[in-house]
């Protein structure tokens, strides 16, 4: 099997883009993805792509998405999804299609449009279902961890609100946010309520935007560049719609098994990881997530926010881009987002966000989910600044 | 719509019946299947009888939904006994008729039969909880 690096990537601004298509934000973050390659891409180079989304704006329905937005005819495309660990799992058949020796350039493209219609994702409130997710939303899914968690391991509603301060400073000095503004733990607080424990603040806000990377394998990549980030280990993993264990009240077991498998085949351990770009759909997402990656231990996630660790300067940066929260979740651009994001902090070229402990290894983490309080799908890429 | 989902699952929605692996004694409701989700075996089946009041694991109350729903909602994962002793089985529920600021962790909730919603005038009903008044069994 042939490394494989990250050559390029290309994002749009998220936000409110009612003036853009699918299409157009789509063939926006691809040519920005091809104007980031070093050395320079000619598009006729890509032999593969990866076309990452709900498609929630009905638009695509196919790898056809890709390739019709970027003119790259004539080639495998396909699309990826996997709720919200979409972006991530596209990422992730891209890396083993050029590993595998099926391509030696692949696109990996994730993009939704999530504002044009006023419903989205409130239709999985699912009216005609009766145990799989009446009256269920997303605020309600993850909020019972937070209940639970609180609860059960002492974590206080300052703790999980602190996830959303941080994120938004983060989002106010990152250029592509959907948010630019900065929040106090009261502001969260004492905010509207969504759905008890959570309130406006915790809750990321429906955002389009699009993202593409370019995967190369090591036999290409000099042509590319001279400063390449290599994919130095990925997992993804499930948990089942309806089995309710107690594991799965207060985190997503899903993450844990994903993350151990990334490590495993990176062949480190939780501690080495410089900087993490996690699913923050929620403060609680990010808050039991931080345990379920082993950056702390479990029921310790009040204690790691707290202790300032996923802070910009601190030891384990979390969100530098602001994270779900402030940068916003367009589903199938959030994973390719994310590994953009790690990207350029392992080149140091993160900007107003750059961590400051000179990464090496970087982390990124998706989880998404089914409709019943259980349910979970995640998946974890690590990235590293070194040949693995 | 989808009325033959709700015809399958009668026998759950409506009288809470649940199946006990044979193997490890976990509890599916109110989908039945082969294979055990829990021990991933190919157990025999056992169809148990759920009692009709549980207790709250963890639960939210929405204070958004479409205008089918009456907010704010109380959602709680809860945790069934069965009649005949073995493990519970852990649904969730939509609560009614209870003020969400009662609604707690480790609180008792009583399952009640409702009409859930109409599919072209035709109820679907299964059940909601609520906070138990007095100590009717």
């Amino acid at each position: 099997m042939r490394d494989v690096a990250i050559a390029g990537a290309g994002i749009i601004d998220f936000g409110e883009l009612f003036e853009q298509s699918f299409d157009e934000m789509a063939e926006q973050a691809f040519m920005n993805a091809v104007e980031d390659v070093d050395h320079g891409i000619e598009p006729g180079e890509i032999d593969a792509a990866f076309f990452g989304t709900l498609d929630i704006a009905n638009d695509a329905s196919s790898g056809l998405g890709a390739s019709h937005s970027t003119g790259l005819f004539g080639i495998p495309s396909s699309r990826v999804e996997n709720a919200c660990a979409t972006g991530s799992t596209a990422f992730r058949q891209a890396t083993t299609a050029v590993r595998a020796g099926q391509a030696d350039v692949a696109l990996v493209l994730g993009a939704e449009k999530m504002r044009d219609s006023a419903e989205g994702l409130i239709e999985g409130a699912a009216l005609d279902q009766v145990w799989r997710g009446r009256g269920v939303t997303m605020p309600a899914f993850f909020g019972m961890r937070a209940t639970r968690h609180m609860h059960q391991y002492g974590t206080t509603r300052e703790q999980i609100a602190k996830v959303s301060v941080k994120n938004h400073e983060n989002g106010a000095k990152y250029p592509h946010a959907h948010y630019q503004f900065t929040c106090s733990v009261e502001d969260v607080v004492e905010g509207p309520q969504v759905t008890y424990p959570l309130n406006l603040y915790d809750c990321c806000p429906v955002t389009d935007g699009a993202a593409a990377t370019i995967v190369v394998s090591e036999d290409v990549v000099e042509e590319y560049t001279d400063d390449p980030v290599w994919v130095a280990g990925s997992g993804l993993s499930t948990d089942s719609l309806l089995r309710g264990d107690d594991e799965a009240l207060v985190g997503f077991p899903a993450s844990t098994q994903a993350a151990s498998q990334a490590y495993d085949e990176a062949g480190i351990t939780a501690e080495e990881i410089d900087v993490a770009e996690v699913h923050d759909c929620f403060t609680i997402t990010e808050l039991v997530t931080y345990e379920d990656l082993g950056f702390c231990e479990k029921g310790k996630g009040g204690e790691f926010i707290d202790s300032g660790a996923p802070e910009l300067d601190g030891e384990t940066p979390v969100n530098p881009s602001g994270g779900l929260l402030a940068k916003g979740h367009p589903i199938g651009a959030t994973g390719v987002a994310q590994i953009n994001e790690i990207y350029e902090q392992l080149r140091g070229e993160a900007g107003a966000v750059q961590v400051g402990n000179d990464p090496e290894y970087g982390l990124q983490h998706n989880a998404g989910i089914g409709r019943n309080a259980t349910g979970s799908i995640s998946c974890v890429n690590v990235l590293s600044a070194e040949r693995p | 719509m989808h009325e033959p989902p709700f015809v399958r699952d009668r026998a759950a929605n409506e009288r809470l019946e649940a199946w006990e692996c044979g193997s490890c004694g976990y509890v599916t409701i109110p989908e039945r299947r082969e294979v055990c989700k829990r021990c991933g075996e190919y157990p025999d089946w056992n169809e148990v009888q759920l009692a009709e009041r549980g207790t709250v694991q963890s639960y939210v109350v929405q204070q958004r939904l479409p205008d089918e729903f009456e907010t704010p909602l109380p959602v709680a994962v809860v945790d069934i006994p069965q009649q005949g002793g073995g493990e519970p089985a852990r649904v969730y529920g939509l609560f009614t008729e209870t003020n969400p600021d009662d609604v707690e962790i480790g609180m008792e909730a009583e399952a009640d039969f409702r009409t859930m919603f109409d599919i072209d005038g035709l109820p679907v009903n299964s059940f909601k909880f609520k906070r138990p008044r007095g100590d009717r069994l």
